[in-house]
Parts: structure tokens; C-alpha cells; sequence
């Protein structure tokens, strides 16, 4: 860990302010997934910015939508009764990580953590994630945890987080606030699916974030889909553990047929990867037999196997049959 | 004498470590020392060309930087680990070490030293090169091949012959390893956490070239070791010394967790193939297991993978071989369970796949090959009660219910199988040497010179001291871990109880002697005048007809007194001693899905005398879940391309965490053993022993899938 500044914001525009006059700073709040690259020399930010204490923690559960700060802990989200409206997130936040932690990491960290590809965590080896330019040491080599969807010559490293799957099945907005002066910055609004971008020829870039832009809450839409919606993951142990493939589905399901779905899988993708085809296959139709096995058949449009991840294919389509199956049991 | 078991008292030692006051030997204070930080080869093969420190030197609280071209030279064959020569083995070898007034400093400064290489082609994987596997000297302790009766010639009406596979796997005690050494001229003060302060001791000496007796080596409280902290980490702990010889300061070097993927050996990969033919009534007739193993290119060790066929069954047709590759890659090590572990896997895996050939019940084929004495040497047993071990667990878990047919059990949408396996783990012992003595004003020392890797050993000492002598468990004080006290054994194989456990009686029983002699023969004392037959000790008081003396009043008048006491195994045993178990395990498979669960767990152990059954439940418990992640979750990955561990994190390097565990219900078999001195056959290895092939069983009840390769992943189960 090389030495760095420090400093800890009052308020969320002075922690604008920071960021605005430490180029290269990182902010910081659970830690629980920069400490460790840091320790790991996988990053060396010359300044941190905590913004630990700023009053970005509450979850307000409103008719239309709920509200999560960015601050919230895991914990604190997944525990908080009115996160029944949208049990695809309360699942997603369980399967994640540890008890331990889950009280310890926020929200807004959850979405930005790196991710697993021993690659881009293990300093020396080629990753042009980390190390732009020094190859990809995944492709051709121990790709089994690697993404089958979004990939590119130059970076096949899945995205890590069970949230943001869930999110991109509820189609969630993230509000993003400060990032430059002038025209260039002021607070916006970003879909999640649009918050992650793949890594084509650029993959130290994962997100639409811009330097200094800082993630203040989540929205996500208060609907029946949300209400009916579910997050599965499968992991080589029972706990703690990143997903080999997850699935958020969500089911807008009236007068016996299919009004709206939304699906996403992770584990899969270089972001959380929505399942177009899948969802295609839904719409309009019967639960059950035929439209939910062509569901799970076209989980796996468009993907692409690398040498030790083909099971994947079939393990996210029967995924994908399992999660639909669960959720229109409760129809 | 008749073997007794102990009570079931919670570790002496609980209330320290669970409050945290327990000082390890890395929170030794020692003043001055410089800490230390280790540059890693990134290349698995060539040499060091040039070492440029120039910045590293420059840098804030450093000190110096020791490479190949500087550090003292050692006697005696070294490990490239000891910076000795500017030959690269394999990804993680140290090549320099930074040392400066802080860890944090060190480490700054290790990653500015810049290191030139010459690469040379390596072999980075054992299957790269298995047309190169050799047999080594040795497997464990024993010869590495082993032949009776004509395996290939022998009757059969039915054979199996299959490849089992198992992978390479780290010990990761929670405590990392670290040295603390301080140099007066030529006398040593080693602080560290070793699994054998007397072994290391020794080669300490030979290496620095200095006498024994100035070395005191101390390691008095281990957070476990499962192999990492014994002669695996030897070579690390040497730097520390060499370092402080170097720098004339005292030195700290800890290591971090990756480096313990590197640094501190791990269990070697193993290739096994399995052939046992049997009659149709299921008699086995022949059985060959050939194994091969990754070694270093640097050393060479061999786990004894195969000697578990040689004895287990009666079998009148029995080969096994160990062959080795040489890779470029760490150094293996034995890990808990050597060699048991990964081979009962295969032999037990085979069994399951024979008994279902033949229609026959797991168990049935094993109770008709019951061995009645040890084929391989053909010594009788010392004594076993495998049959037991069977009997008890099986009845406990209910596996007379078992279905034949795959498949069958179903719980919702788990499918449920049931699987079994036998255990058995040789009983090693060691020479060892006790005091027992009482101070003055009452208090009762065990001392021996053997560590505690947490399993309890210093419990068991006060324990057995407290029994012999005829004084209350508190009254005793246990010193261990350091040189300074009479040698005891190191901890590893299960050694430590068996070993101590008969020096420990001795010495207690000698001093009840001789306090019983003293008090009847002191004016002053109650007892004076008594026969010393008639005089008994209990709960510290001295009682003979009718008239009584606590045993702190008798030595507070007339002086401390202690006894020591040696025993050692007899170099040839004319009787075969080992541990038994049972293991048998309910999986809950999601088809669909691939994920398995182990549900519950039944295993009957038959170990000899139990010296605390508490902590021999929880020391089975231990050796159980390592099984049950050797089975389902360990695997150190290797790079193909650059040889290097990718996953050197316990976030990556996945151990069982809590919610892995299934329920564990864990009998001990009384057993009498006659033959054993002190009657311990020990309990730190057994537990690991057939619990990844009770469960790769289980897996093929429940799905007629035979996974052969460990860890059993999703993948093969929805293939």
C-alpha cells in the first residue's frame, strides 16, 4: 500500500470539491472491496476521499418507488421491511458476500466493486484491466469463472456484483451527482443497464462514471414486476462466494398471461447481462409450457464459450427455467 | 495397564483465547527489531541476472536488503527459499528480503527492488510431463512400491479400473507464519510458530554452524499449522534468522496469507489408478494403486498416496507405486491426513464402484474383506475395532434403510444420496521426554518441549499429570513450546498424544512415589511411619490410616521436587497399530442445478484410549470438514502459462465456511489397546481420512454420477 491523502468530506458537496482537486482520487466508505486491491497492489489511488459519515444511508420505500442512499449498508437494505415490494434486491443482497461483510459494505461500493478475474487481482499478471496494454492472462488460460456474454479480445472478466443484477431486472435509475464543472458536470440520472459499459477495446473503463462523479442513490420503480420478482444464484459454496451464474427475474403476470418480464444474469457477462431473448419469449404469452422452456432456451443467445465456461451455457438456461418456474408457482 | 479414557474438560486455555489475552509468538515483544519483507520471482525457472536495490535503499526506515549475492552463507544443503544461490525454482521463491524499522516500510521498499532475470523454459503443471514421473527415494516414511501375491494374475469375476484425481491444496492455519530472531554472538533466541522447536533447533545449528545449546527456539502458542508450520516453513523461518545474523538487529519477519500459497508447502496433486478385481461374492483377489505425485524441481517428497490399499482390506493380491514429476512449483509438504487423505479417496471411491458391479451393499463388501491382521507386514493389529467403527456409525445414521437403487431418495427437488467409506491412519510415535515436578508452594508443572497447534494438547497434559499424580486439573501449570524444557515430539501425523502421553504418566506416577516415600518418612508429617502402600493421593491431599497432609504442605516444608521421565516407541513393533473409522454421509443434490449439499454426517472413530473426548470431537470434527472441502471445495489453481497460483486469497481459495456444514454426528469406539504404551493411538489425522469418497459416494447414490476428479463441481454434475 503506497502512502496516500486523506481526507474526510462533511457534506456531499465538499466531497465534490475534494474529488475536484485530487485527480486520481478514489472515494471510500465500507472499503470492503478497495482495501484489499490496495493491500494487493492491484490499485495505488493517490488520494481517498471518505465519505463514510455523509447522510446518504436512508431507505425510503415510497407507492411508486423505492429510494436507496448509496450509504445504506447491505445489511441495512436487506433487512428493511418495506424491501418486500422488491424481493429480487432482498435476495440478491443475501446471496452477497458475508454476514460480516454485508454490514460493513454500502450500496453505491456494491455497484462499482472490481471484479473476481484473478488477472486483474493478482499484480504481475497480464490484464488489460489493470494494466492496460499487457494482455488478457484469462483468455486461453484459467477462464472458468470468465463471462460468455460481452467480452472482447481484450477483457473477458465477468462483473462481480449480485445487486446490479437485480437492479437491471427492475430497471432501476442510479443518481449520479457532480463530475467536472460546467456543461460537463451537474447531477443526472443513469438506467443502471446503462451505468456499466463492456470492456471492448477499453477495459479499465466500466462504467459511465466520470472522474470525481459520485453515486448518491438508487431508484428503482415500485411495480408489479418488482413485487413478483426473485434473484437465484449458484456458487461453488453454500456462502460467501461470487456467483458461477445468477439469475433476477421479475414477472408482470395478469389475467393468466405474461403483461411484462425482465431478466438478468450474472456471472455470465462483463456487466450484469440482460436476457433480451429470454424476455422476448415471455411476453405476451402463457406461464409455463412452451413459452418458459423457450425461455431458458434463449438465455444463451448470443453467448460465447471460452475453454473451461461452456457449463455455463446450460446452467444459466436451467437457471433461467428454475427462477420462472418459482415465480409463476405463485401465481 | 488398561487403557482409561479422560474426562471431557473444556481446554484449559479457552478463556484466554476467546477474550483475546492469549499472546502468540508473533506478539513477542523484542526490542530493535527490524521487520522484514520478501521480493517474489515472478518467472517459474532461470536465474536471477541482476538485483537492482539502488531505490529500495533510498527509502524511508530502510535498512538493508539481502539477495543471493549478500546474505551469509549457510552450511549444509539449503532450500532456494534461503537466498543461497541466483537459481529461480519456481513463481513466489524469494529472491531478496528488504528489512527496515517497519513492516509497512519493508514492504514499500520490496516492491521497488527491481530483479533481472534469464527465464529458462518450465514445467509449470504435473500433467505436462507425466511421461517424466520418477520414483523417489521414499513415500512418507515407508517404500515408495509394495507387492504381494500376482495382482495381474489373480482370479476375478469382476474388476474395476479406474483414474481418480485430486488436486493441490494449501494448509491455511488461521494464524500466519512468523519468525522473530535475535543473535547475541553466537547464541540464538528464536520466537516463532513451529511445529518443532527441538527438530528446528537442530538444524538451525548445523546451518548457522554454531552449538545447539546456544539456540533456544519457543513456540508456545500456535493458532494451527496442519503441516504449514512444521518442515515446510522451516526455510522461511531460516530467512528471519539469516536476516538478523545479517543486519546484527533483532528481526521480524511474518508472512502474508498469498505468500502462504507459495512459501509454506501444500498437498501435492495426485494421479491415481485404481484395479481391484474380487469373485463374485465380492472377496477382493487383487488390488493395484499407482500414484502419481507433483514435486518441486528443487526437492523431492512423496505423501505414502497408496499404502492405504496395502492394509485396509484382506486382499491376497496387493501392488502400489509412487512416482513424482518434477514441476516448477512449490514445494509439497505433508498436509493433515498425508497421503490417507487423497488415496482413501480413490480406494474407497473404487470400492463403491465394485460393490455396485457386484449388486452388493457398500458395507457388506467391506465387512466380507475384513483384514483380521496387516497384510503388508503381516503383524497383527495392536488392536482393531473397524467392525465397530462400522456397526456404530451405520446404525447411528440408519443406513440399513439405504436403497439400492440410485436415485431414489428425494426431498422436494433435492435428490439424496447416501454414501460410506473406511478410514484407518497409522499410529505414529516419537520419542519423548516429561517433568513433572511440584514447587514449593504447591502448584503442579508439566513440562515438555512439544507444541500445542490448538487441538489441546496442553489440556491433555495437565490432564494426564493431574490423573497420575492425584491433584485437582487447576493445580497444574503446563509448559511447552520451547527448548529450554525436556524434548518432547513435534506436532504433526498425530504424533503428540500418543508420544507424551506415556513420559507424562511416568513422571506423575514417579513423583506420587516419591512424595508418598517423603511424607512417611518426615517426623513432621501426619503420615510418618505409614507404609507407603498404604498411603494413596487424591484431590492434593496425601491420605493414609486415617491421617492426612495436603501435598503443598509436605513440599512447603521440605522442598520442591520433580521427576522427568523418557519413553520411546520400540524400534521394531511386533505388532501393525492404527486408527479406525467410518464415515458415512448424506448428500442433498440439486440435478437441475449441480449444487450439492452434505446434509449430515455419521462417522464412528476407534482410536485407542481418548484422553479428553471434548476435544477428540472437535479435533474429528476439524479433520472432517477439511474432508468435506477436499471433497467439494480446495483447489489451489495453477497458470498454465506462468505458473503461478491465481488464487492466493481466502476469498478465491475456497474452504467450507459455516454454512457448508451438514449435521455431524460423531462416535467413539471404546478400545482397549494393550500394545500401545499409554494405550493413544491419536486423532489429529483420522478425521480427514474417507470423508471426500463418503461423499463422492453419496454424490452417485443420489445422481449415478461417478466423479472421479476433486473438487466435485457443478460442472461435472450437470454435464
Amino acid at each position: 500500500m503506497q502512502p496516500f491523502d486523506y481526507a474526510r468530506a462533511t457534506s456531499v458537496c465538499d466531497a465534490l470539491e475534494l474529488a475536484a482537486t485530487r485527480p486520481g482520487a478514489v472515494f471510500v466508505a465500507g472499503g470492503t472491496d478497495l482495501v484489499p486491491l490496495w493491500k494487493d497492489a492491484v490499485c495505488a489511488p493517490p488520494a481517498v476521499i471518505d465519505i463514510s459519515r455523509l447522510p446518504l444511508g436512508a431507505v425510503e420505500v415510497g407507492d411508486r418507488e423505492i429510494a436507496i442512499g448509496a450509504l445504506a449498508r447491505m445489511a441495512d437494505v436487506a433487512d428493511h421491511p418495506g424491501m418486500a415490494a422488491a424481493p429480487a434486491i432482498v435476495d440478491a443482497l443475501r446471496a452477497s458476500a458475508s454476514a460480516q461483510l454485508r454490514n460493513a459494505a454500502t450500496i453505491g461500493g456494491n455497484l462499482v466493486q472490481r471484479t473476481r478475474c484473478s488477472y486483474f487481482r493478482t499484480a504481475g499478471l497480464s490484464c488489460n484491466k489493470r494494466a492496460p496494454g499487457s494482455g488478457c492472462g484469462a483468455l486461453g488460460g484459467d477462464d472458468r469463472r470468465h463471462a460468455i456474454f460481452g467480452a472482447s479480445e481484450h477483457c473477458t472478466a465477468t462483473h462481480a456484483s449480485d445487486l446490479a443484477v437485480a437492479l437491471v431486472a427492475l430497471d432501476a435509475t442510479v443518481d449520479l451527482v457532480g463530475g467536472g464543472a460546467g456543461d460537463a458536470g451537474g447531477d443526472r440520472a443513469v438506467a443502471i443497464a446503462e451505468l456499466f459499459v463492456t470492456p471492448g477495446d477499453q477495459p479499465d473503463r466500466e462504467t459511465v462514471l466520470r472522474p470525481g462523479e459520485l453515486i448518491r442513490a438508487l431508484r428503482v420503480p415500485r411495480t408489479a414486476l418488482a413485487q413478483r420478482s426473485c434473484y437465484l444464484k449458484i456458487r461453488d459454496r453454500v456462502s460467501f462466494d461470487f456467483a458461477v451464474v445468477s439469475v433476477a427475474a421479475a414477472l408482470h403476470l395478469e389475467a393468466g398471461v405474461v403483461r411484462d418480464a425482465r431478466l438478468a444474469a450474472g456471472g455470465v457477462g462483463t456487466v450484469p447481462w440482460r436476457l433480451r431473448g429470454s424476455e422476448q419469449a415471455l411476453a405476451g404469452a402463457r406461464p409455463g409450457e412452451p413459452a418458459f422452456a423457450e425461455a431458458a432456451a434463449r438465455a444463451t443467445d448470443g453467448a460465447r464459450p471460452l475453454g473451461h465456461n461452456g457449463f455455463k451455457l446450460e446452467l444459466l438456461r436451467r437457471c433461467v427455467r428454475r427462477v420462472l418456474d418459482e415465480l409463476a408457482g405463485g401465481a | 495397564m488398561t487403557a482409561r479414557n479422560g474426562s471431557a474438560t473444556p481446554r484449559i486455555d479457552a478463556v484466554v483465547k476467546v477474550t483475546g489475552a492469549a499472546r502468540y509468538e508473533g506478539d513477542t515483544p523484542m526490542a530493535g527489531a527490524l521487520h522484514a519483507a520478501l521480493v517474489a520471482a515472478p518467472i517459474a525457472s532461470g536465474r536471477i541476472v541482476r538485483v537492482d536495490d539502488a531505490t529500495a535503499l533510498q527509502m524511508t526506515g530502510v535498512a538493508c536488503v539481502l539477495t543471493h549475492a549478500n546474505a551469509p552463507r549457510l552450511a549444509g544443503p539449503s532450500s532456494p527459499i534461503m537466498l543461497q544461490d541466483p537459481t529461480v525454482w519456481f513463481v513466489g521463491q524469494p529472491v531478496a528480503l528488504v528489512l527496515a524499522e517497519t513492516a509497512w516500510q519493508a514492504r514499500l521498499a520490496a516492491a521497488a527492488v527491481e530483479v533481472h532475470y534469464e527465464a529458462s523454459p518450465a514445467i509449470t503443471t504435473m500433467h505436462q510431463a507425466l511421461d517424466r514421473a520418477y520414483a523417489p527415494a521414499s513415500a512418507g516414511y515407508v517404500a515408495t512400491d509394495s507387492r504381494r501375491g500376482d495382482p495381474e494374475r489373480a482370479p476375478r469375476a469382476c474388476e474395476i479400473a479406474q483414474r481418480y484425481t485430486t488436486p493441490t491444496h494449501n494448509h491455511h492455519p488461521l494464524e500466519v507464519p512468523c519468525v522473530m530472531a535475535r543473535w547475541q554472538g553466537d547464541t540464538l533466541l528464536v520466537h516463532a510458530t513451529t511445529q518443532a522447536v527441538f527438530a528446528h533447533r537442530r538444524r538451525l545449528a548445523a546451518h548457522f554452524g554454531v552449538p545447539v545449546d546456544g539456540i533456544r527456539v519457543v513456540s508456545r502458542l500456535l493458532g494451527g499449522g496442519f503441516g504449514a508450520k512444521g518442515s515446510a516453513w522451516y526455510p522461511c523461518l531460516v530467512l528471519g534468522v539469516l536476516a538478523a545474523r545479517h543486519a546484527g538487529r533483532p528481526v521480524a519477519l511474518e508472512l502474508t496469507r498469498a505468500e502462504m500459497f507459495t512459501l509454506v508447502g501444500r498437498r501435492q496433486e495426485t494421479l491415481q489408478q485404481l484395479r481391484i478385481a474380487a469373485t463374485s461374492r465380492g472377496e477382493l483377489t487383487a488390488i493395484r494403486h499407482d500414484t502419481i505425485a507433483q514435486t518441486s524441481a528443487f526437492g523431492e517428497y512423496a505423501d505414502p498416496t497408496a499404502t492405504v490399499s496395502r492394509v485396509l482390506y484382506a486382499c491376497p493380491s496387493v501392488a502400489t507405486t509412487h512416482r513424482l514429476v518434477r514441476v516448477h512449483a512449490p514445494q509439497p509438504n505433508p498436509m493433515r491426513a498425508p497421503g490417507e487423505g487423497p488415496g482413501s479417496f480413490a480406494l474407497e471411491c473404487a470400492l463403491d464402484e465394485l460393490a455396485h458391479e457386484l449388486g452388493l451393499d457398500p458395507l457388506e463388501l467391506r465387512l466380507r474383506n475384513h483384514a483380521d491382521h496387516d497384510q503388508h507386514t503381516g503383524l497383527p493389529w495392536s488392536s482393531n475395532s473397524l467392525r465397530a467403527c462400522y456397526r456404530t456409525a451405520a446404525d447411528a445414521f440408519g443406513w440399513h434403510a439405504r436403497p439400492a437403487q440410485i436415485g431414489s431418495l428425494r426431498d422436494g427437488r433435492s435428490v439424496v444420496g447416501w454414501g460410506m467409506a473406511a478410514a484407518c491412519y497409522p499410529v505414529y510415535r516419537m520419542a519423548a521426554q516429561a517433568e513433572v515436578a511440584i514447587e514449593r508452594d504447591g502448584r503442579v508443572i508439566v513440562r515438555c518441549g512439544t507444541q500445542d497447534l490448538g487441538g489441546g494438547t496442553t489440556t491433555i497434559l495437565a490432564q494426564l499429570a493431574a490423573a497420575a499424580l492425584g491433584v485437582p486439573l487447576a493445580a497444574i501449570a503446563v509448559e511447552i513450546g520451547d527448548t529450554e524444557l525436556p524434548e518432547g515430539p513435534y506436532s504433526g501425523g498425530a504424533h503428540v498424544s500418543a508420544s507424551v502421553t506415556p513420559a507424562v504418566e511416568q513422571a506423575a506416577r514417579a513423583l506420587r512415589h516419591l512424595l508418598i516415600e517423603r511424607a512417611v518418612a518426615d517426623v513432621a508429617s501426619p503420615l510418618f511411619g505409614d507404609s507407603p502402600a498404604g498411603v494413596a493421593i487424591a484431590d492434593g491431599l496425601l491420605a493414609g490410616s486415617g491421617r492426612s497432609e495436603p501435598l503443598a504442605a509436605l513440599v512447603g516444608r521440605t522442598g520442591r521436587l520433580a521427576c522427568t521421565a523418557h519413553d520411546a516407541p520400540d524400534p521394531e513393533p511386533r505388532v501393525s497399530a492404527y486408527a479406525h473409522g467410518a464415515i458415512f454421509a448424506e448428500v442433498g443434490v440439486d440435478p437441475d442445478l449441480g449444487v450439492v449439499r452434505v446434509q449430515r454426517i455419521s462417522a464412528a472413530y476407534a482410536c485407542g484410549r481418548i484422553l479428553n473426548p471434548l476435544l477428540a470431537r472437535s479435533q474429528l470434527i476439524g479433520g472432517l470438514v477439511g474432508g468435506i472441502g477436499m471433497a467439494l471445495h480446495e483447489q489451489a489453481v495453477t497458470d498454465r502459462r506462468t505458473g503461478r497460483v491465481l488464487n492466493t486469497n481466502l476469498a478465491d481459495y475456497a474452504i467450507p465456511v459455516h454454512a457448508d456444514m451438514p449435521r455431524f454426528d460423531i462416535a467413539l469406539v471404546d478400545e482397549d489397546d494393550p500394545h500401545l504404551a499409554g494405550g493413544v493411538k491419536g486423532i489429529g489425522m483420522i478425521g480427514t481420512v474417507g470423508v471426500a469418497a463418503a461423499i463422492a459416494n453419496a454424490v452417485h447414490h443420489a445422481t449415478g454420477r461417478r466423479i472421479r476428479d476433486l473438487p466435485i463441481r457443478i460442472e461435472q454434475l450437470i454435464a
